[in-house]
């Protein structure tokens, strides 16, 4: 398995026997086809940071992500929201990155 | 490592982006000329009201276009969710100053998405955007040519008639 991208709790990694991707949530790692780590990407992408510095919008402060058409279900904090984005940002960049040295 | 992004999508994954924000807006347009629509109807404009309905239709499928066009690219579209649509105007003039401004910032927004095309080398979804390009520069002209005859006759009960009647058949 390829590590991908490492943050504090998450690390991403792309498995090129299984053609799958792997998202490791420090305590349960998750494996995504393509499609399902685009499902992922598009719902940590859509979250809206703003939203938790104010009360009226979001209360708790949490965000619940479902995964896989919900056979898996993550509750976020804003701390671990931040981390998500930044660890698909760093994923995709890595993976575009690669693309350009495979094909070049 | 394998390039599987690439094994399983033909185009950009941020131009897959703009492509389904793109597919919104579409959707939004598909919308807002319903309601326009709906207020000729209500005014006693009917050659408008069949004149925005079918440019409602024609909305709906440049967003399924784009929808699809991902779709068989190996990218994944999303449904579009719609709001904001505005439902009060003054006048029939307003509504189509209304329509051109949104045309424009629709093309505005095509025009972006392919120089972003044209950043990252996806020839592929320019290729395909070429057609809106085209498209948006029919639709603009439309509109114009509408506005010029509020210009030229006026906005008065006869004028708005005869305008009408001429909006129904697509002058
Ligand atoms: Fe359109
Ligand atoms: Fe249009």
């Amino acid at each position: 398995m390829n590590l991908l991208f490492k943050s504090y709790n998450f690390a991403s990694y792309q498995c090129d026997r299984s053609r799958c991707f792997y998202i490791d949530f420090g305590h349960k790692t998750v494996k995504l086809s393509f499609c399902q780590l685009l499902s992922l990407r598009q719902k940590v992408q859509k979250i809206d940071l703003d939203s938790h510095f104010d009360k009226d919008l979001n209360y708790s402060g949490i965000e619940i992500l479902t995964l896989c058409n919900r056979e898996h279900l993550f509750i976020l904090d804003t701390m671990q929201v931040i981390e998500m984005k930044e660890l698909i940002k760093a994923t995709f960049g890595m993976l575009e990155l690669n693309s350009l040295v495979t094909h070049s | 490592m394998k390039d599987i992004v690439r094994q399983k999508i033909g185009i950009n994954v941020d131009i897959m982006d703009m492509l389904n924000e793109q597919i919104s807006k579409e959707a939004h347009s598909s919308s807002a000329y319903l309601a326009m629509a709906s207020w000729c109807d209500h005014n006693g404009l009917t050659g408008s009201a069949e004149f925005l309905y079918k440019q409602s239709l024609e909305e709906r499928d440049h967003m399924m276009k784009i929808f699809r066009f991902i779709n068989e690219n190996g990218g994944t579209a999303y449904s579009p969710e719609v709001s904001n649509i505005l439902h009060d105007f003054n006048s029939l003039q307003e509504i189509f100053e209304t329509a051109l401004d949104q045309e424009i910032a629709i093309t505005k927004s095509i025009n972006n998405i392919v120089a972003k095309c044209r950043k990252v080398q996806d020839f592929a979804s320019e290729n395909f955007l070429q057609w809106f390009v085209h498209e948006q520069m029919e639709e603009e002209n439309q509109f114009r040519r509408i506005l010029e005859m509020f210009d030229l006759m006026g906005t008065d009960g006869i004028a708005l008639k005869l305008i009408d009647e001429r909006i129904k058949h697509g002058e």
